[in-house]
């Protein structure tokens, strides 16, 4: 779970791949498509999208002569459980502390 | 670029900000509020409150014990505390990072903690301290649209 969330994390942490999930964050998109805000040549939109398939974000698929891609949100909704998870703990402590406080001050 | 902040939790407590900060290194305080919970029984409560030292606290619970793992770096009474986070079964090693304010309020203190999820974090701070800016707007979006 650590592992691949660490993958999840580290194909985010490049501003052309967050911009590439955006984009698809709107809908199916070539790689034609994904390449043209960034100047880049297909070949480096290919290799980003790489990265973002091996984390399991983005699914490719042949259309035609084209490659269509989508976003996968199953990695992303796996960290959001983890957050989820977490802000439930510490709200719970966080509650248990204020209410010790209160006690205490007023004993 | 903006601080990326994965996780914050904010309360404001009715007491003086060292006593808030205290009860975080008090091992007597702490093992009541501290990752306790309804039904479970604290068996453990070891906190070695100095930078560099580390805490273990466990809550034995129907599901088994819960063991927290806890590596202070920063402990600057009664302002801030920061440590290094993990909770079984991440292991050694697979860290998330804690940092805990205490502001001073006219009543009280207000309670910021930041929980941020990089399992490397000292390898890849940088880097993906960037990869958090976008998560959460991108998260809704992509939730919203796989659910829809």
């Amino acid at each position: 779970m650590v592992e691949r969330l660490d993958r999840t994390f580290a194909a985010l942490a490049d501003p052309t791949r967050r911009a590439m999930l955006a984009q698809l964050g709107q809908g199916e998109r070539s790689v034609g498509e994904l390449a043209a805000p960034f100047a880049m040549s297909f070949a480096g939109a290919a290799k980003h999208l790489g990265v973002l398939e091996r984390a399991g974000l983005v699914e490719r698929r042949k259309a035609g002569r084209q490659q269509l891609c989508r976003l996968r949100a199953a990695p992303l909704a796996e960290a959001d459980a983890w957050l989820r998870q977490w802000e439930g703990i510490w709200n719970a402590s966080l509650d248990r502390l204020a209410e010790l406080i209160k006690a205490e001050t007023k004993a | 670029m903006t601080r990326p902040v994965i996780l914050t939790v904010t309360r404001d407590i009715a007491a003086p900000p060292e006593s808030v900060f205290d009860a975080w290194l008090d091992p007597a305080i702490a093992r009541r509020f501290l990752f306790a919970t309804p039904d479970g029984e604290m068996i453990t409560c070891e906190i070695d409150a100095r930078v560099g030292g580390r805490a273990l606290i466990v809550e034995r619970r129907a599901s088994g014990d819960a063991r927290h793992h806890l590596l202070f770096d920063e402990i600057d009474r009664p302002r801030r505390l920061a440590f290094r986070f993990r909770a079984d079964p991440a292991k050694e090693g697979e860290w998330t990072r804690v940092t805990i304010d205490f502001a001073a309020l006219d009543a009280g203190t207000r309670l910021t903690l930041t929980h941020e999820m990089d399992p490397a974090w000292a390898a890849y701070e940088e880097q993906t301290r960037k990869g958090w800016t976008m998560i959460l707007a991108n998260l809704a979006t992509a939730l919203e649209k796989d659910n829809g």
